[in-house]
């Protein structure tokens, strides 16, 4: 199952954009159905893959519509709502726990692939689509801030009202 | 596409093709190889693969070499999605060989070139039979 009929199947509010600085960003959020059937299609079963289907779950599409080459670290992204925030699980983190769990190598290479790599480096032109996980669900709508660089300076881009799609 | 930094000799990529045939990048030293890191799940990838069709046709064999590496997946699932094609594709189905190369997401798309450097790279989806890549391509054939 392809990401795009599994974010257009199944998110269930339409997907935030932001832009700044020569960077468009949509987001996605993704029901726990969906990321379910992606992954078990790819070899997971729904009990290994549960942790990370039952996490606020986005597809990210990232582009470079500037002229600079930017880069991105996922560990510096964060989620702020009104009972606290979150950082993104990074796919190391994610890897270690699914060759706890057993899970076969050829699943785990497409988890990983599939995934918003922990650092991109983007020349103008470039995009990528990733998903990526919350650490821990956030009630109630929240600020998402995403922070890249150029060569000369830091840059965020803040979306707001984001909520994690629902577990249904 | 972007010009790749220092031009550094293209990583070393060895794999069997669909057919069982092992393919090796350094056999085609003297010629254009675009080399493509795809999988059938990837959205853009998808979208792009028919253009790697495309431009193969738009040069002559003894020009550019066409490489789509699948990565992780067997040539069952692969053959679903691209039934018969004239793209060669190579199954990278431990990802060891894309790991060697400076991928951080799919697609990734290089252009080697004919001294077998890293002269070109794209990252996420394209069209490689667009005007702008075919030039690019030309003056590679024209300049090394």
């Amino acid at each position: 199952m392809a990401l795009a009929m599994l974010a257009g199947a199944a998110q269930s509010q339409s997907p935030w954009h932001g832009a700044r600085d020569g960077v468009e960003v949509k987001a996605t959020a993704l029901t726990r159905p969906a990321v379910l059937a992606f992954y078990q299609a790819r070899g997971f079963s729904a009990e290994a893959v549960a942790p990370y289907a039952d996490a606020c779950v986005f597809s990210f599409e990232v582009r470079n519509a500037g002229k600079s080459a930017l880069r991105m670290n996922l560990a510096d992204w964060r989620a702020a709502g009104r009972q606290g925030g979150a950082r993104f699980t990074l796919p190391d983190e994610w890897d270690a726990n699914w060759a706890g769990r057993g899970v076969p190598q050829a699943a785990r290479i497409a988890f990983r692939w599939a995934q918003f790599q922990a650092e991109q480096e983007f020349a103008p032109g470039d995009w990528i689509m990733g998903m990526t996980a919350l650490e821990r669900r956030i009630a109630g709508p929240f600020r998402l801030t995403l922070r890249f660089s150029d060569k000369n300076r830091q840059h965020e881009i803040a979306i707001d009202n984001i909520t994690c799609a629902s577990l249904d | 596409m972007t010009p790749v930094a220092g031009t550094p000799a293209a990583p070393s990529l060895a794999l069997s093709d669909v057919d069982g045939k092992t393919v090796d990048l350094a056999a085609h030293r003297g010629r254009l190889v675009l080399v493509n890191f795809w999988a059938t799940w990837c959205p853009p990838c998808r979208r792009e693969f028919p253009s790697l069709g495309r431009v193969q046709k738009l040069f002559r064999p003894s020009d550019l070499a066409v490489l789509a590496v699948n990565v992780g997946e067997d040539a069952e699932t692969i053959f679903s999605f691209t039934g018969a094609t004239d793209v060669t594709i190579l199954l990278d189905r431990d990802s060891a060989a894309m790991q060697r190369w400076p991928v951080k997401g799919l697609p990734t798309t290089f252009i080697v070139d004919r001294q077998g450097r890293l002269a070109l790279r794209a990252v996420g989806g394209r069209d490689f039979d667009g005007p702008a890549i075919v030039a690019q391509m030309r003056a590679l054939l024209k300049n090394t």
